[in-house]
């Protein structure tokens, strides 16, 4: 018996490591492997003709960086794109949400409709605004010559390009934002709200204190995936400008790619995508502290 | 009782459902309307807004000279790729986050979190490097490895939610009876969480169906390009008739639009469970 147990408990001790490290190890060779070799070329000169032969020059690369004006530009590209892909994105998908809780007839089509731009793959995405946005027979030039305007130079000009981008990306996240939130709305407890209409609140008092409160974890935790895929994203931005023109819509990822694969600098390329992780990271724990500061007061 | 208010109300919500619709819809529409185009007119009088079905013969034929079958073989050789290995290594380390308390535990669960702000392309030059040596460039296999790294994860925090929601006691007998652990987590466990890992199929399945970054730059051959590369190799191309790449992007689409409408809540409940168990 005591051999039993005590092979028991060896295994017990053993069971969680041998689940957990294949993925571990998976995770290691084909993520982290790479990201921390990625990281530390940051710290070196590599260029793509000698990628074995970097040398390591410190934070040279960094301080390059922060001498170069064009960096700053991604960096103020990526968080106004970021930023303003969050407030748009999760406005227009709390509408969304907002406008089709309430039951009505078609209400499963035009659900269906809403989230078609969230289910379609990325490239067929860009290619029907690539289409859409063209300057001579795109469909929103029609339209806008039709109402006596101007040609507008969707994604050719610097002052539109970025806008365009984020109508693509509007329409691409509320969806998800609106299946989010609207799982919320239809959790919020129907009798809290009927207390408050016989208190005598109105609709809008009704919504200020009851059911804008019950969505709110919801709106920031899509905010926060909202954010994080906007650093991250790269298809759609490379797809419709390749991050100009000018430089108008490069931001820190599309330029990895142009510095890696265009000025052949590795070094520097990452040194970009360093930058790119630590602003991701930032906002994700800014999420976690607000989420503990709040797990905190709810449990006073 | 109906006062002008409720209606004002009700027709304001009426026109800002339309409007939503037309935005979120638009786009598709004039991708069937482009695709069933006749290209001549596409670039002189205009194209015609409405559907004009009689010309899906003549699209039909101008995808067939597309190597679009080809394609979407490679776009779903990947895709389930993605789907096995994620499902196959993400159930080990949900169902070790979900039933032990080992050392280093939390470390596993950062890690895990840690793969969803890692921008792709901040791994794509080391990745690249490391499959010229093992020989994984220009092979479907190779994508597949790159892309199970940010799906993994994601199965792995699903699996694990819905683990923690299953009694201990149902494994417990099991254990005594000296089932080996593996056993007891696939014929016991896995088949009780038959709806989560339905779940976390469909987004590994959709990441694979989705992948471009790393295609683009891994493949060399044409016959082995998944659809999306092949699509964007149309971008600033101007041979190939747009009604076909139009025709070709809804092709590529469609499978995914519908799938995506069916199980839409399985995969937010699964990406926001994904998100807070970081």
């Amino acid at each position: 018996m005591a051999s039993v147990a005590s092979g028991r408990s060896l295994s017990r001790a053993i069971a969680p490591y041998a689940f957990v490290l294949p993925p571990v190890i998976y995770l290691g060779v084909f993520m982290f492997g790479p990201l921390g070799r990625q990281i530390w070329m940051s710290l070196t000169n590599t260029r793509i003709i000698n990628p074995n032969a970097g040398r390591y020059i410190g934070l040279r690369n960094f301080e390059r960086l922060f001498s170069d004006s064009g960096f700053y530009d991604s960096l103020r590209i990526t968080a106004l794109y970021a930023a303003a892909s969050v407030v748009l994105g999760v406005m227009a998908g709390v509408i969304s949400a907002l406008a089709i809780n309430q039951p009505f007839r078609g209400r499963a089509i035009v659900r269906a409709i809403l989230l078609f731009g969230w289910a379609a793959p990325n490239v067929a995405t860009s290619l029907i605004w690539l289409w859409m946005y063209n300057g001579q027979s795109g469909v929103f030039n029609d339209i806008a010559m039709a109402l006596g305007l101007e040609r507008i130079n969707w994604l050719t000009s610097a002052e539109m390009a970025l806008p365009s981008i984020l109508i693509v990306t509007v329409w691409q996240t509320a969806p998800f934002v609106m299946l989010v939130i609207l799982a919320a709305l239809q959790s919020t407890p129907e009798e809290v709200k009927e207390a408050a209409r016989i208190d005598g609140a109105d609709r809008l008092n009704v919504f200020r204190n009851v059911t804008l409160p019950h969505i709110l974890p919801s709106v920031q935790l899509v905010s926060l995936l909202t954010a994080v895929w906007a650093i991250r994203r790269f298809d759609i931005i490379y797809l419709l400008t390749g991050g100009g023109p000018l430089g108008s819509t490069s931001t820190l990822v599309v330029k990895i790619r142009q510095t890696a694969f265009e000025n052949y600098e590795l070094g520097m390329a990452s040194a970009y995508g360093v930058i790119g992780l630590v602003l991701a990271l930032l906002v994700a724990a800014v999420h976690f502290i607000v989420e503990r500061k709040r797990a905190q007061w709810m449990a006073r | 009782m109906i006062t002008p208010m409720k209606i004002t109300l009700a027709l304001v919500r009426g026109l800002l459902i339309a409007a939503l619709v037309a935005f979120a819809g638009f786009p598709i529409y004039w991708m069937a309307s482009t695709a069933l185009s006749v290209n001549s007119e596409l670039y002189s009088t205009g194209q015609v807004p409405w559907l004009q079905i009689q010309n899906l013969p003549a699209l039909a034929s101008e995808l067939l000279a597309l190597p679009l079958g080809r394609w979407l073989m490679n776009t779903i050789v990947i895709a389930i790729g993605v789907t096995v290995l994620s499902l196959a290594l993400g159930s080990l380390a949900g169902y070790a986050l979900s039933r032990f308390k080992f050392r280093g535990r939390g470390v596993v669960g950062f890690l895990l979190f840690m793969t969803q702000v890692v921008p792709e392309a901040l791994i794509l030059v080391p990745l690249y490097a490391m499959f010229i040596a093992m020989g994984l460039l220009n092979n479907l296999l190779g994508l597949v490895l790159a892309n199970v790294g940010f799906s993994l994860p994601v199965a792995a925090f699903i699996l694990k939610s819905a683990m923690d929601a299953v009694p201990y006691e149902i494994e417990e007998s099991a254990l005594i009876d000296n089932c080996p652990r593996i056993g007891v987590l696939t014929m016991i466990i896995l088949p009780l969480v038959m709806p989560s890992i339905a779940a976390a199929a469909v987004i590994a399945f959709f990441a694979g169906w989705n992948e471009f970054l790393f295609a683009s730059i891994f493949l060399r051959d044409r016959s082995l390009w998944p659809a999306s590369v092949g699509l964007a190799s149309f971008i600033g191309q101007y041979e190939t008739p747009m009604s076909a790449v139009m025709g070709a992007a809804l092709v590529f689409s469609v499978p995914a639009i519908v799938f995506f409408l069916l199980v839409q809540r399985k995969i937010v409940a699964g990406l926001t469970a994904g998100a807070v168990k970081g």
